[in-house]
């Protein structure tokens, strides 16, 4: 299955992410962003199911970066 | 040595502390938030597990709780960081220096005033006259939750109500009293600065600011954050904009097994077992004509200020110290309260126990006390 990357506003938002959706059973990893997807230092949840991913995150008010689709 | 001088910082600490601290120095050994490999990423889970630790247990957002080295950067932060120039802030006259001396410095620096509230043992009496110095340049109140030095408590909860009512935020300086009494941000303050090595029994280096995100406070120090490093602009959002530098991962991974002991025991109960100690204290010291007590009458922390006629605090406290008792002598950094006192030159003797204090304890220490001759 694809993966996806979603920028995080910082790690302590990735490590709250990763434990909201590892609670809801949505596989989410941790990363170091990319240098394409942001400007400096930063982090990225992966995750397999983007859309509930986003939902979830909306959903708990999760701040993250766009998405470079 | 029998330590009564736990104001100052616990000790001994829980086993699970220094179990924690050692764990963190041979397995934790990354930088948090400075790397996407393994050891960073594992100290950054233990960093975000203290968070949230302290999150719960404060009733605040995780994200709103902001790792400091003590409780008084977290005091000169808030302070700092909410005061514009030329405002006015009113502040308790049971303040420890690291509240009152941020303020005093604004006052050199940015043209801010200040007022100093009086207390009283009613804490109707202490609530009016707060509200009796709110003036329409009033931009914040600071208040200590508890005094370092008698263990008068304040009326935080109404002083946030009042606070509300005319739109500033409230500062509480809670060194003293989080973990002996049951405070978090439910009862409205804006601003709740402590320290993780006195009753919450983790190590020295360790303080915490929380907020409950009603107020955005400019910084007074900027730095590498881990985020957002492509701006020269501060990171914007918290805590990562109050977190400039590495943090002192050690102590905060070893803060969470003092957060938990505080948790299991609960302040209730910590409260209790400390306050039978002074009680008992009082109770053998108040018969000695020598003898003055400070502020008994009122609602406190467990901590029991006195004075020996005929010999100074310092050296009562040397004696002590010679007889294997830890205690405090002197102001204690709290110019404030010994104003109000009317003791700033003799100071006071401070007892402050522990959970790790007993009774045996105390009594020897009062006999100490009683001990002591006259010259």
């Amino acid at each position: 299955m694809n993966t996806t990357l979603i920028p995080m506003t910082s790690i302590t938002y990735a490590m709250k992410a990763k434990k909201l959706l590892n609670s809801r059973g949505v596989y989410c990893e941790i990363q170091r962003t990319p240098s394409g997807l942001s400007s400096g230092c930063g982090y990225s949840i992966r995750v397999k199911d983007l859309s509930l991913a986003l939902s979830l995150l909306e959903k708990n008010n999760m701040p993250h970066k766009p998405l470079d689709r | 040595m029998i330590n009564f001088d736990n104001s100052a910082t616990t000790y001994p600490k829980p086993a699970a502390v220094a179990n924690a601290a050692r764990a963190a120095l041979l397995h934790y050994g990354g930088n948090p938030g400075r790397g996407g490999h393994t050891l960073s990423l594992q100290a950054a889970q233990k960093v975000f597990e203290t968070r949230e630790k302290a999150a719960r247990m404060f009733k605040a957002q995780t994200e709103n709780v902001v790792f400091t080295p003590n409780c008084t950067f977290a005091l000169n932060m808030a302070i700092k960081g909410v005061l514009p120039q030329g405002s006015h802030v009113i502040l308790s006259d049971h303040e420890h220096n690291a509240a009152a001396r941020p303020v005093y410095a604004l006052s050199k620096t940015k043209g801010v005033s200040f007022s100093v509230a009086q207390t009283y043992p009613d804490p109707k009496a202490t609530l009016e006259s707060f509200r009796k110095l709110i003036r329409p340049d009033t931009r914040a109140i600071v208040c200590t939750a508890a005094s370092n030095v008698t263990g008068a408590v304040m009326p935080v909860k109404a002083l946030s109500d009042l606070a509300k009512q005319h739109h500033i935020p409230l500062i509480v300086d809670a060194a003293q009293a989080c973990g002996v009494l049951d405070l978090t941000l439910d009862d409205g303050m804006d601003f709740l600065c402590l320290s993780g090595h006195k009753a919450l029994y983790g190590p020295t280096g360790t303080g915490l600011l929380i907020s409950n995100g009603s107020y955005q406070l400019d910084t007074i120090i900027e730095g590498g954050t881990g985020a957002t490093s492509a701006s020269l602009e501060q990171t914007p959002f918290l805590p990562e904009k109050l977190e400039s530098g590495t943090l002192n991962t050690v102590g905060i991974i070893a803060l969470a097994p003092g957060l938990d002991f505080v948790q299991k025991m609960t302040p209730k109960r910590i409260y209790d077992h400390e306050m039978s100690l002074c009680k008992r204290l009082e109770d053998r010291l108040r018969n000695d004509e020598r003898i003055t007590l400070y502020e008994t009458d009122r609602m406190r922390s467990p901590v029991l200020a006195f004075n020996i006629r005929g010999i100074h605090s310092e050296e009562a406290a040397r004696l002590l110290s010679r007889k294997g008792f830890a205690m405090r002598g002197g102001i204690q950094c709290a110019a404030l309260t010994h104003k109000t006192l009317g003791t700033l030159d003799t100071g006071v003797v401070r007892f402050s126990p522990s959970l790790f204090n007993n009774f045996r304890q105390t009594d020897m220490l009062a006999g100490a006390i009683l001990s002591l001759k006259t010259p």
